[in-house]
């Protein structure tokens, strides 16, 4: 088979996968790549949503970096280029401070995050998870790019098939999963008039203060435990 | 880009080398297909000595376009190529391979294509194909004013410039396709967070669950017969208001609204 073929075989039962069950993808991942966690995640702009994890460590994880806005997921979207950090050493430490921290918690020694990206569309990251420390082997790191592909046209294929305006079943968990999140950013910005997009900021801001996820200061909002203050916000470390 | 020749004193090599370098600066920026196109048709016409080129590209439905020329009688020329359904082009197009034929005084196999280019002042046609992988994309089509064609090397020239220009329309359709595909995922995102967002606002302002919030969203949806996001998107931003939402919201249905 030449390569066209290989990858429009790979695409198709990717896109089947996404559809039955899109968290069946990142299972794929680790199991082809031989890694111990992955995490899918779409973005655009500030948005951010997970198709699939591994397992729950994986999805604090990206929790985390979508509360902090800091992390490799983030810097490989935003660059456009892979990023690998095969141990967590001052360089990692001082780049994604508490990414770092809640990864080594976790047990997770090495990270690797692939943008979902093609000529024109940059839709996502793959992240893979390594429980010890070193890179990845040249193979690894090969194929790690050719499923990045993969799943880059998995994606856009995926949306292709919806209405205009509507997301794909197969991505809508992305957006369901946070949203408790965006209902919370609804809710605060009718409490203190603003646009939803600056109540959204202000949540992370208090999450962040307090040592929270976003999700569970949403969390608080929606349940009415929690509503926040109409004043300036305390002040964030930097 | 400029489609003036450059000097007298400059060789073809010079020249050759000139015109990829241009190209190819083209593509790496921000770049007009059709620009590039008709960037290359006049360059084949100084590299070639022809009197005139033209590009043609196939559409989805596999007809023949112009999309860039030296002259503009060429382009009556290839229209008319278009319209009778012959000459070396369609040849070109249909076989893949390069077409030549080095004096329209002898028969050929399009005498009514021959006829026009005779009357035009050309003598000597050639068409070579645009190719990609598998594919041919159309064809660049030469008019020389003398009998005799092109030489092989001239050919090989040709070819490579036309590579060239397949490159371009292939890389640009490709980016065009992903930027409106990824567009696509973009705005559906949004509209999907601004359904929740929405839900949100209305719970707040109403004191009532997302459920309950959900349903009003959906019913002023219906009674004004618009799209459930659309409706979202305009609450989020401001342009319809949430008490808009509910001042018209229909009588409650008989069962209870917190059905999913």
């Amino acid at each position: 088979m030449n390569h066209d073929q290989t990858s429009r075989l790979m695409m198709a039962f990717a896109r089947e996968t996404a559809r039955s069950s899109a968290a069946r993808l990142c299972t794929a991942c680790v199991e082809v790549l031989d890694v111990t966690g992955a995490g899918i995640t779409i973005m655009g702009g500030d948005q951010a949503g997970p198709v699939c994890v591994s397992d729950s460590n994986v999805a604090a994880l990206e929790d985390l970096q979508y509360t902090t806005g800091q992390g490799p997921c983030r810097d490989a979207f935003f660059t456009g280029v892979s990023v690998h950090a095969p141990r967590f050493g001052i360089d990692a430490s001082t780049r994604w401070p508490s990414f770092v921290s809640l990864a080594q918690r976790s047990g997770f020694g090495a990270v690797f995050a692939y943008p979902l990206i093609t000529a024109g569309a940059k839709v996502g990251v793959m992240t893979l998870y390594q429980q010890g420390e070193g890179d990845l082997t040249r193979a690894q790191h090969d194929d790690s790019i050719g499923l990045a592909e993969v799943l880059t046209e998995t994606v856009l294929s995926l949306q292709d098939e919806a209405p205009p305006g509507e997301l794909a079943p197969g991505l809508d968990e992305a957006v369901k999963y946070r949203a408790e999140i965006y209902q919370a950013s609804g809710m605060t910005a009718i409490q203190l008039t603003i646009p939803p997009e600056e109540a959204l900021l202000r949540i992370r801001a208090y999450a962040f203060a307090n040592d929270q996820t976003v999700a569970e200061t949403a969390a608080h909002i929606v349940a009415r435990r929690l509503r926040l203050p109409n004043d300036d916000q305390p002040e964030m470390e930097a | 880009m400029s489609n003036e020749a450059l000097t007298d004193a400059t060789t073809p090599q010079t020249l050759t080398a000139a015109t990829f370098v241009e190209i190819v600066d083209a593509l790496v920026g921000d770049f007009d297909v059709i620009d590039v196109l008709t960037l290359l048709t006049a360059r084949c016409v100084e590299l070639l000595d022809a009197a005139a080129a033209g590009i043609l590209l196939a559409d989805s439905a596999g007809q023949l376009c112009v999309v860039g020329a030296s002259t503009e009688q060429i382009h009556l020329l290839e229209l008319f190529q278009v319209q009778n359904d012959e000459g070396p082009c369609l040849d070109c197009y249909q076989t893949g391979e390069v077409v030549l034929h080095s004096d329209l005084d002898t028969p050929s196999p399009w005498p009514g294509f021959a006829a026009e280019c005779t009357k035009a002042g050309y003598r000597s046609v050639c068409a070579v194909p645009l190719r990609h992988r598998a594919h041919t994309l159309g064809c660049l089509n030469l008019f020389m004013s003398e009998p005799g064609g092109l030489t092989d090397q001239d050919i090989a020239l040709a070819q490579a410039l036309t590579d060239v220009a397949s490159i371009t329309i292939v890389q640009d359709q490709a980016i065009r396709d992903a930027a409106v595909r990824e567009g696509h995922l973009q705005h559906a995102l949004t509209s999907r967070i601004a359904i929740e967002q929405a839900k949100g606002m209305l719970a707040e302002r109403n004191t009532i669950d997302m459920d309950e919030a959900f349903a009003l969203l959906r019913s002023y949806a219906r009674s004004n017969n618009l799209g459930l996001t659309n409706v979202a998107e305009a609450i989020v931003a401001g342009t319809v208001t949430v008490d808009a939402i509910t001042t018209r919201r229909p009588p409650p249905p008989p069962r209870p609204a917190s059905q999913a």
